[in-house]
């Protein structure tokens, strides 16, 4: 059995490595170049520094990109959350198999196909010469094209698209579990359907929003690309603002002090309902 | 049965598959969308479509620079699928036979590239590359787009992993196998269900990976997904949604694949 283990060793460590070198190491060297001196041309000096998180920490421009991400991340998550549970009812008590596989192709289309492609479709939907437009004009209801895209309610609309299966699935999981016979006796006790709901379904099903809202948070916490393309660039959010310091103005340090902001931020709300999540697994799975 | 015997309405039953139903059209709008104006042959998407042209797809395979950021993908995926798979394969098999203090926290250490910020994963690789002097290179493309397909496949195998009887594994050993037999012709069988939809997931990464692309590639290396992001930034042009629909049907032929051979709800 010794030689087992170390043959399973042997497996591991070509995995640790390449996580040590392109996981650990880059996110290192990030906490690193976020503290050093550089001077007003953006070239490294000696010395460390904590200004830069001195001023995010401080500064209204950069405080507002913070809360203002959080916030959008938790709305995202919430209307995700919401619209995915009756999505994940209708895919568990789906009446067949076809009709199911038809739920699971729509639900993971949008997973397989790239959130470039997914938000353009949005573009298309919403722009001025857009469809919406067009069929909100042909049924008279406007006069003229409204503005729709470039505003925080397009970046929102679109994040919610594309995280959408990222809450149903776990929610779906959790669902299919539940043994039905579980609220023909809540219902046969006299709780009525909604009240079996409350009390039966909800709240067996709350590991899956929990691993599902996880994943939505941190995704929408850390995407520029849905705010670039749907936003207009132009909205106040901490991944489009680390985009611009590292693209535009080239100030890698700067974009690293905030890189490493978010990671901690996306951490603050992660972690604890992750650990809530494994006490809740150990308490009913054993 | 159940539902005969109940000759009450259910509206709350039926309330909630109603928005059920609503929120699947929600879903798939967007994708619609962009099948029926590839197929436009106005300039700009239209509803309801005024006819049917497959110009727009004459554009992309006529197109130089479309077809190389085509070529470019399939490098990428051709390489990445194979790596992460067998990384993911080998991380997620030895940690469930290792069991240690800590064993864990490394689980949640190798599904960890999921939740952290893909922003910050490309400036940090960024930063990384520019330094040894990689950017811009397949090399980079390849490390950074395995290690964003890489929790994926630990996830499945680890689907599999969970069911997988140590027992079978004893037993082979105990006959004489030895540990590389034993792998190739108890174990692997048993876990490829996971390994095959793993891979798939690696593939339609690769494929639909953007967020870090865009930092690492360089003109000559830039996959369709960072060619499609600069072009709709610059352009609103129908030529993109022509290369959408070729993402979908690559997605809607994946999804068959996986749906003939393990089955879909499986290999979620």
């Amino acid at each position: 059995m010794k030689s087992k283990r170390a043959f399973n060793w042997v497996l591991l460590t070509p995995v640790l490595i390449f996580l040590l070198l392109f996981l650990i190491l880059p996110i290192v060297l990030l906490l690193v170049i976020s503290f050093q001196n550089q001077n007003t041309y953006l070239q490294l000096e000696p010395g460390y520094t904590l200004s830069r998180y001195v001023g995010i920490l401080t500064q209204w421009k950069y405080l507002k990109d913070i809360l203002v991400t959080v916030g959008v991340a938790l709305l995202t998550t919430a209307i995700a959350l919401v619209l995915a549970y009756p999505a994940a009812y209708l895919l568990t008590c789906a009446p067949s198999k076809s009709v199911r596989s038809l739920l699971y192709v729509l639900l993971v289309s949008p997973l397989l196909t790239s959130v470039v492609v997914r938000t353009f479709a949005w573009i298309v939907l919403l722009s001025q010469n857009g469809i919406l437009n067009q069929i909100l004009e042909k049924l008279g209801l406007i006069q003229h094209p409204l503005s729709m895209l470039w505003n925080m309610n397009a970046v929102i609309l679109a994040y919610v698209q594309v995280m959408l299966p990222f809450a149903v699935m776990p929610i779906a999981t959790c669902m299919g579990e539940i043994s039905p016979s579980l609220q023909r006796v809540s219902m046969s006790l006299g709780a009525g359907r909604i009240r079996s709901f409350f009390k039966i379904t909800l709240p067996l099903t709350i590991p899956g929003m929990a691993s599902g809202g996880i994943i939505v948070f941190a995704l929408t916490a850390g995407s520029y690309i849905t705010p670039l393309l749907v936003g207009g660039g132009m909205q106040p959010l901490l991944p489009l603002m680390i985009y611009q310091q590292a693209m535009q103005v080239s100030d890698i340090r700067l974009a690293s002090a905030l890189s490493i902001v978010l990671l901690v931020i996306v951490f603050i709300f992660i972690l604890p309902v992750e650990a809530l999540l494994k006490r809740w697994e150990v308490k009913v799975y054993g | 049965m159940d539902k005969k015997r109940r000759a009450r309405p259910e509206y709350s039953r039926l309330f909630g598959k109603a928005a059920g139903i609503l929120v699947y059209i929600f879903m798939a709008l967007p994708i619609i969308v962009i099948i029926f104006s590839a197929f436009s042959p106005s300039n700009f998407p239209e509803f309801p479509p005024t006819g049917f042209s497959l110009k727009w797809f004459v554009v992309i395979f006529t197109k130089k620079a479309w077809l190389k950021a085509i070529r470019n993908s399939l490098i990428l995926l051709v390489l990445v699928t194979p790596i992460t798979t067998i990384l993911g394969t080998l991380a997620s098999y030895s940690l469930h036979r290792l069991r240690f203090k800590g064993s864990e926290l490394l689980q949640s250490f190798m599904l960890s590239p999921l939740m952290i910020p893909q922003i910050v994963l490309g400036i940090a690789l960024l930063y990384l590359f520019s330094n040894v002097g990689w950017t811009g290179t397949y090399g980079a493309l390849i490390i950074s787009q395995v290690l964003i397909a890489f929790p994926y496949v630990v996830r499945s195998v680890n689907a599999c992993m969970a069911s997988l009887d140590p027992v079978l594994e004893s037993a082979s050993m105990s006959l004489g196998a030895n540990n590389i037999t034993t792998f190739r012709r108890i174990t692997l069988p048993l876990i490829r269900p996971g390994i095959i939809a793993g891979a798939v997931f690696a593939a339609v990464t690769s494929f639909g990976e953007v967020s870090i692309s865009l930092f690492l590639s360089s003109p000559t290396t830039m996959p369709v997904s960072v060619r499609v992001f600069n072009y709709i930034e610059q352009t609103f042009d129908p030529a993109v949604t022509a290369v959408s629909v070729i993402f979908v049907i690559l997605s809607i032929v994946v999804l068959f694949i996986v749906d003939r051979t393990i089955g879909l709800s499986k290999a979620m």
